[in-house]
């Protein structure tokens, strides 16, 4: 607003006023005369404090946030999510040492449809600037610009400091690293693919497993009504089915468990004796992604009824093993207590 | 009249010349005032003649309902059997013999399945036949049935919003007043609602139904970033009582999704995203006395709506008590030394609501209120000078809606010069202000309920912390029969920091305007 427009009250159209002035002036009241304009800049005639926000909103705005789907329990002691696509980037976040609380969500909540999504500290402490969600997909070029601002040290807690020191120096070399790795790139798909497609299947599509799993994690926390949770496990079926038949013109479930099998022993070849995929001294993006499968196929607190996906993962041995160095690396000995279980399901 | 004729050569000049208009009407006008006349004066004699007879003792003998094919008999019969002689233990004076069949006749108006004017006939039946007393009278209730179907297409531009929609009404379905309707509309806010409903009488009463129904509906919500969609049904009883207060009690069952979020939604909005399961039971009492609900120059309306969701039995995600009033009143202003209605009036409104989370079924802690349970405040319609929601709480740029809420307004309407104070349009001037809270988080320890005391009794202090948001300024109304449209210029006077005023021009169309 042009605050000095009242100093030049007596002529209007002073010709030494700065152009630029005018044409920002113009853009916001397009019609409105000067004087008037004057007259609207006095109102409102008084201005109290900001109304206090609901008991429901999150008030957590000076930490990153991580939306996954888990438990109101789970997320207070930052227990793994029981869903691959979110327990990816929650370890995938764990390993760059970044300090984040999880808090339990439902696909509604994302921006594009699906979680996880991060929503970043307000960084400045004016608060009525929105910060916008980062949605999985952009999490990784979050974590790049992130690191370009160069400002580390106060975004990492005490508890991972000394992960985030490990890590530091190969970070950026290894994240080009996969990026450009052809191998990378294959395997990736294999587990984008063909083991994605059992689990798919083994969960949602296998009965026992869907009323072992499904409904305790995803479908009852969403509403205690009957006939709402039979619409959403039809649209969960439903889905799947759609997702499955996306990749092949039938259902073949043998074919599928073959596949997903072969897979689990060519990342097992892949891992060899290694502590991490591809050599690393650190666990990457890769290794967060084979986390989220073998974790949840392998969790203890999850009930698998229908374990013929994770009879095929437990012969190899080794991916067991990287499993259990994660889990004990990243989810067991921290001072939080990150062990926990998802009783609130049971 | 004939026009007296002074010479034979002037009749062709007169033929030439054509009828004089004004002539013309003259003649038309005192036509009809003999015709009138002479309607009055027989009006006057059969009211006579039923005035000198209204002590003479009449029996019903029988009611016929002609042209009435669709409806059931037994339908009609629970309306008027009660008032035939047979079914009476004294016969009535003529008097009482009309009065009685009129009410009757006037529930059939009230049923909506009947044309205006429902025409009566009394006739005396034969005096040879010797079933009849000479007391008999026969009464004939001549009516034309409304069309048993109707549809209804079109479109609708109003507060902000364009849509299309199909409208279906089916009437006297079953032969009982039965009446069917089924909605379909697609806009631009609400991207699409299908709604069907079902309305029976009961008892033959046209003062007390029953009704149920479905929906299934999604709505851009731009003032919260979200879209919600509804699933759900409702069935709920309607009646009348003899001092005209209108009620309603049922039950509401919804699912709601909160989907659909913007790129900027804030926090929230975000942690309230998802499904939630509304079972609620409701009762809203109405009373208008109002002259006109659109423009009302004087009378007064009172309504209020309690609701008590997911307590006890009534299950579903969430639970809370809530309850809104509202008192509306209008008063014409005389001008001194002008005789007779002056056309201004004042009316002022107010309306309150509060919303308490309750524990859910056997839970013992209650849960904070969801955005889609909240109320919201602000727009054309109710504080006008602030945009849709613009008043209470916000995150970011989202409205997220209150548990208290109080808003008042007075408008002074003037009619326009030259237009004329019977004409629906008038000149107002406007002033309106409100406040819209959360419930506060409470402070103190103890148990739940003290907590819940204690949180609602600050919020409440609050209430009356400082002025109330407010707005005022002038416009144009125009108050068609089914809408009020008003185009106001305004000016935010007070606010709270973030709330939404809007200075300059508005434009609102609303059904129920504070």
């Amino acid at each position: 607003m042009p605050q000095n427009a009242d100093t030049t009250s007596e002529e209007k159209p002073k010709s030494s006023r700065p152009k630029s002035q005018t044409g920002e002036a113009s853009r916001q009241w397009i019609t409105t005369p000067q004087p008037i304009r004057r007259l609207f800049d006095k109102f409102p005639l008084r201005t109290y404090p900001v109304n206090e926000l609901p008991q429901r909103s999150p008030r957590t705005c000076d930490r990153n946030t991580l939306w996954i789907l888990t438990t109101e329990k789970g997320a207070q002691l930052g227990v793994p999510s029981f869903n691959p696509g979110c327990l990816k980037w929650q370890v995938y976040l764990l390993f760059k040492g970044i300090d984040f609380v999880t808090i339990p969500s439902n696909n509604h909540a994302s921006p594009t449809g699906a979680l996880p999504f991060l929503l970043p500290a307000s960084s400045s402490k004016n608060s009525g600037e929105a910060v916008l969600p980062v949605p999985s997909i952009r999490i990784e070029r979050w974590l790049r610009e992130k690191k370009t601002m160069g400002r580390p040290s106060d975004e990492v807690s005490e508890g991972r400091k000394q992960h985030a020191e490990a890590t530091a120096s190969a970070k950026l070399t290894s994240t080009y690293k996969e990026s450009v790795d052809m191998r990378y790139e294959a395997y990736m798909s294999l587990l984008n693919c063909r083991i994605r497609n059992a689990y798919l299947y083994s969960l949602y599509l296998c009965p026992p497993n869907f009323a072992s799993i499904v409904l305790p994690c995803y479908i009852k926390p969403s509403t205690s009504n009957t006939l709402a949770r039979l619409a959403l496990s039809h649209q969960l079926r439903a889905a799947a089915e759609t997702e499955l038949l996306k990749q092949s013109p039938i259902i073949d479930v043998e074919a599928i468990y073959r596949e997903c099998h072969k897979a689990f022993e060519a990342l097992s070849n892949l891992l060899g004796d290694d502590k991490y995929f591809f050599g690393e001294e650190t666990p990457g993006l890769f290794d967060a992604s084979v986390f989220a499968y073998t974790h949840v196929l392998l969790d203890e607190n999850l009930d698998w009824k229908h374990t013929r996906i994770t009879e095929g993962l437990e012969q190899n041995g080794n991916l067991v093993e990287h499993q259990k160095r994660i889990m004990e690396g990243w989810f067991g000995n921290n001072p939080q207590g990150r062990t926990g279980s998802h009783e609130g399901l049971k | 009249m004939a026009d007296p004729l002074d010479s034979g050569d002037d009749i062709f000049n007169r033929l030439k010349r054509g009828v004089d208009p004004k002539l013309q009407d003259e003649k038309t006008r005192l036509a009809n005032e003999r015709e009138l006349a002479q309607f009055e004066k027989a009006q006057r004699r059969l009211g006579e003649l039923i005035q000198d007879n209204s002590t003479l003792p009449t029996t019903i003998s029988s009611i016929r309902i002609l042209n009435a094919t669709n409806t059931r008999k037994g339908f009609l019969n629970r309306i008027f059997n009660p008032i035939i002689s047979a079914n009476q233990d004294r016969p009535f004076t003529l008097a009482e013999a009309i009065r009685e069949v009129s009410i009757g006749a006037d529930k059939l108006h009230k049923l909506d399945i009947f044309h205006e004017p429902i025409s009566l006939f009394v006739d005396r039946p034969s005096q040879t036949d010797p079933s009849t007393t000479p007391t008999d009278v026969d009464i004939y209730l001549s009516v034309v049935e409304k069309s048993r179907f109707k549809f209804k297409t079109g479109t609708d531009i109003g507060n902000a919003e364009g849509s299309a929609y199909v409208d279906g009404l089916a009437r006297n379905v079953f032969g009982g007043a039965e009446s069917l309707n089924v909605n379909a509309s697609f806009g631009t806010r609400t991207r699409s609602a299908y709604q069907a409903s079902f309305e029976t009488p009961i008892l033959s009463n046209p003062d007390l139904r029953w009704e149920f129904g479905g929906l299934a509906s999604s709505t851009q919500k731009p003032w919260s970033s979200h879209e919600e969609v509804l699933k759900g049904g409702w069935t709920k009883l309607k009646w009348a009582t003899l001092g005209g207060g209108r009620h309603e009690f049922g039950y509401n069952g919804v699912w709601r999704q909160i989907t659909g979020l913007a790129g900027n939604a804030s926090p929230t909005v975000r942690g309230d995203a998802g499904d939630s399961v509304k079972s609620s039971l409701m009762h809203t009492w109405v009373k208008d006395r109002r002259d006109n609900p659109q423009l009302p120059t004087r009378g007064y309306l009172s309504k209020s709506t309690l609701e008590l969701a997911g307590w006890g039995p009534l299950q579903g995600d969430v639970a809370f008590g809530k309850a809104e009033v509202e008192a509306q009143g209008a008063i014409p202003v005389p001008i001194p030394g002008f005789h007779g209605e002056s056309g201004i009036s004042l009316t002022t409104g107010l309306r309150a609501g509060l919303l308490h989370p309750l524990p859910l079924g056997a839970e013992s802690k209650s849960k904070p209120s969801r955005i889609n349970d909240r109320f919201q405040l602000g727009g054309p319609t109710d504080v006008r000078g602030f945009r849709l929601s613009g008043l209470g709480p916000r995150d970011g740029s989202d409205a997220l809606g209150g548990d208290v809420y109080a808003a008042g307004s007075a408008n002074l309407l003037f009619p326009i010069p030259r237009v004329g104070k019977d004409k629906p349009f008038r000149f107002q001037i406007f002033a309106n202000g409100g406040r819209l809270l959360a419930l506060k988080r409470s402070k103190v320890e103890g148990t739940d309920g003290e907590k819940a005391r204690q949180a609602l009794s600050t919020t409440m202090a609050e209430l009356g912390n400082g002025l109330p948001s407010m707005a005022a300024g002038f416009g144009l109304v125009y108050a068609h029969p089914v809408a009020r449209f008003e185009l106001n210029f305004s000016l935010p006077l007070v606010l709270r920091k973030g709330e939404d005023g809007r200075k300059g021009l508005q434009f609102g169309i609303g059904i129920n305007m504070l």
